[in-house]
């Protein structure tokens, strides 16, 4: 008989525990796998227990559905053993926005210079780490030659509700800020659902593109199991009616194979500004 | 409606750079001041709501006039309320008349000696009261104008607290006579009076509510006191100075948290200055007078917080507030709704 794989998600909304009771149904009903899925109130939980040893106090789990900065950590504190196993269709090629007024001071990134950029909760990648990274590629250092805006809330969660994001929004539109970063999922919604007024706020740079969550693997996994467990994702199917309503809750069509290369500039990132010093205690 | 800042747009909309102006404009004032847009597109206003939507800024007002229009924005978010996580329904206000043996220079819906009566009348008042006891509203707020100036206000008041306890808002100065033998008929543990007093001594009471109420509304009090009904104390201040001098007087006095009401003058009705408030910032109160179902007792004759017509039955005009109410706070659920990791 297969052992349980306990599964560790980050829950930061009600939605999360609907979601992986749908995906729990779906491992033991239909793809006869035992697994069981533990929530955790931050991704610094959820990777401890994911790197915890067997006589190590803290919970442990088999694999972690992480956020791109929560999967890199998780790596780089198990020296590379921890493995990716699957991520979502959508997980690829995410980009950062910057944003800013239309018809005001900032009309390009030089613009910025003297300037206040709003932030997104300083542990999310594509609101706050990758902008202040990919800046300073274009020889703009946060406190030299921008000023910065930040909306730390809900820390722990990896940028994931988007609040901070909305935020960033609020003060480029109430002119706190002259302009603000963002992920591009967030300012699609914006902009599709109308919440900002049209065409009040542009565009000014987007980021190269990058990738986001990642289901990670502890390193003493049974290879075996962790296949298995990648064959039942990669069976699920959008044309499937059951499959489906998981699928769209979750925010994706398809499972794909894990596609490393949108991680390197978060990876850098990460290390320059501290994000791989583990927490102790 | 004056504002403190004019903004004439022009043809400009939030795509042809309105939004920096309008930054502009919010950088001259304070919290709680108003900024007026003009503008030839009709347009803008749907993006103006949006943008007051996602700043926290209010939208508390709008007219067309020759072909223009003009809103007007409050800036900052309204005085926090004691309000916000009491169930929507669980309220009812009755403005049973709009006249009022005072005038008082801040009141939210006009009342005076020369306003027209447009009384609910006992026969409506009871069948409300009836519907609201099956929907399971558990407060009744009796409200007006002056309720004690109705000759059947024992009978009303009798039929709202058979359905639930019920408070009725009064200026306290005509608890005699006849008024105070009817008053005597009912049941004490079912009715309290909410009396208005706007401060510890006669001098603004008396200037925004007229010469000599003070006194009376004090004489009021005790009357009430006298005749064994729990009496609440409702002041309506203009600064956070003078909300603090209240409750002084009131702590001085052993009066309970639970016997105050302190709120800021709403710049509704008579009221020249004061918070101006769009339904937005209100916990909606279903609110009925003669005239139909209203979002909340401040404003209650006002068209932009007017739900219904039509009061009948109860039950459809609670779900109705119950849908604008969901309307309300769609973009804030929108928001909420965008998630990165599901």
């Amino acid at each position: 008989m297969t052992r349980t794989i306990w599964l560790g998600a980050v829950a930061y909304d009600p939605k999360v525990v609907t979601i992986w009771e749908g995906m729990r149904r779906y491992f033991h009903e239909e793809a006869q796998l035992p697994v069981e899925v533990v929530l955790f109130q931050s991704y610094e939980a959820q990777v401890s227990a994911l790197l915890a040893q067997p006589d190590d106090p803290a919970p442990r789990i088999d694999i972690a559905w992480n956020t791109n900065l929560a999967f890199l950590q998780a790596e780089a504190w198990s020296q590379q053993r921890c493995r990716p196993i699957a991520m979502r269709d959508t997980d690829l090629g995410w980009t950062t926005k910057i944003v800013a007024v239309n018809g005001g001071p900032v009309g390009t990134l030089t613009d910025l210079r003297d300037r206040t950029l709003a932030l997104g909760s300083r542990d999310s990648g594509h609101a706050a780490i990758l902008p202040v990274h990919f800046l300073e590629h274009e020889a703009l250092i946060e406190g030299r030659d921008y000023r910065t805006l930040r909306f730390n809330t809900d820390l722990g969660k990896h940028g994931d509700t988007g609040t901070s994001e909305s935020e960033v929004v609020r003060a480029v539109l109430d002119g706190r800020a002259d302009a603000g970063a963002i992920g591009s999922p967030f300012w699609q919604t914006l902009r599709s659902q109308r919440l900002v007024p049209e065409g009040a706020l542009v565009e000014i740079w987007t980021s190269e593109p990058y990738n986001h969550c990642m289901f990670t693997a502890r390193s003493d996994l049974d290879p075996a199991l962790e296949r298995r467990f990648a064959d039942a994702l990669a069976a699920m199917s959008y044309d499937n009616p059951s499959h489906r309503a998981v699928l769209e809750a979750e925010g994706l069509k398809r499972w794909v194979a894990p596609r490393l290369d949108g991680y390197e500039a978060l990876r850098e990132a990460s290390a320059r500004q501290g994000f791989f010093k583990r927490p102790t205690g | 409606m004056k504002a403190h800042v004019e903004l004439d747009a022009g043809a400009k909309t939030f795509a042809s750079g309105l939004l920096p102006e309008l930054i502009a404009a919010l950088r001259r004032v304070r919290p709680g001041d108003l900024i007026a847009v003009t503008s030839s597109e009709a347009s803008v206003g749907v993006d103006l709501e949006a943008w007051c939507r996602f700043t926290h800024n209010s939208l508390v007002d709008t007219r067309v006039e020759a072909g223009r229009s003009r809103w007007v924005v409050r800036c900052g978010e309204a005085p926090a309320s004691a309000d916000a996580a009491r169930p929507v329904g669980s309220r009812l206000w009755l403005y049973t008349n709009f006249d009022c043996n005072l005038r008082c220079d801040y009141c939210c819906v006009r009342s005076s000696p020369k306003a027209p009566r447009r009384a609910l009348g006992l026969e409506r008042v009871r069948r409300i009261a009836a519907e609201a006891a099956e929907l399971g509203v558990d407060e009744i707020f009796v409200t007006g104008g002056e309720p004690f100036l109705l000759s059947d206000i024992g009978e009303i008041l009798l039929a709202c607290a058979a359905a639930a306890p019920t408070t009725v808002l009064t200026n306290g100065m005509l608890l005699a006579g006849w008024r105070l033998e009817s008053l005597r008929s009912l049941p004490r543990e079912r009715l309290t009076l909410q009396i208005s007093l706007d401060s510890p001594t006669p001098e603004r009471h008396d200037r925004h509510r007229g010469k000599g109420s003070w006194a009376r509304a004090l004489r009021g009090i005790e009357r009430a006191r006298a005749e064994g009904f729990r009496v609440r104390l409702a002041a309506t201040v203009s600064s956070d100075a003078e909300a603090d001098e209240f409750r002084r007087f009131l702590d001085e006095r052993g009066i309970d948290e639970a016997d105050r009401v302190i709120r800021r003058i709403a710049l509704r009705g008579f009221a020249a200055e004061g918070v101006a408030l769009a339904r937005a910032d209100l916990v909606p109160e279903l609110t009925i007078t003669a005239e139909g179902v209203y979002w909340h007792p401040v404003g209650a004759e006002d068209a932009d917080m007017l739900l219904t017509p039509d009061i009948f039955p109860l039950a459809e005009s609670l779900a109705a507030l119950r849908r604008a109410f969901e309307r309300e706070n769609e973009h804030r659920h929108r928001l909420a709704a965008i998630f990165n990791c599901a």
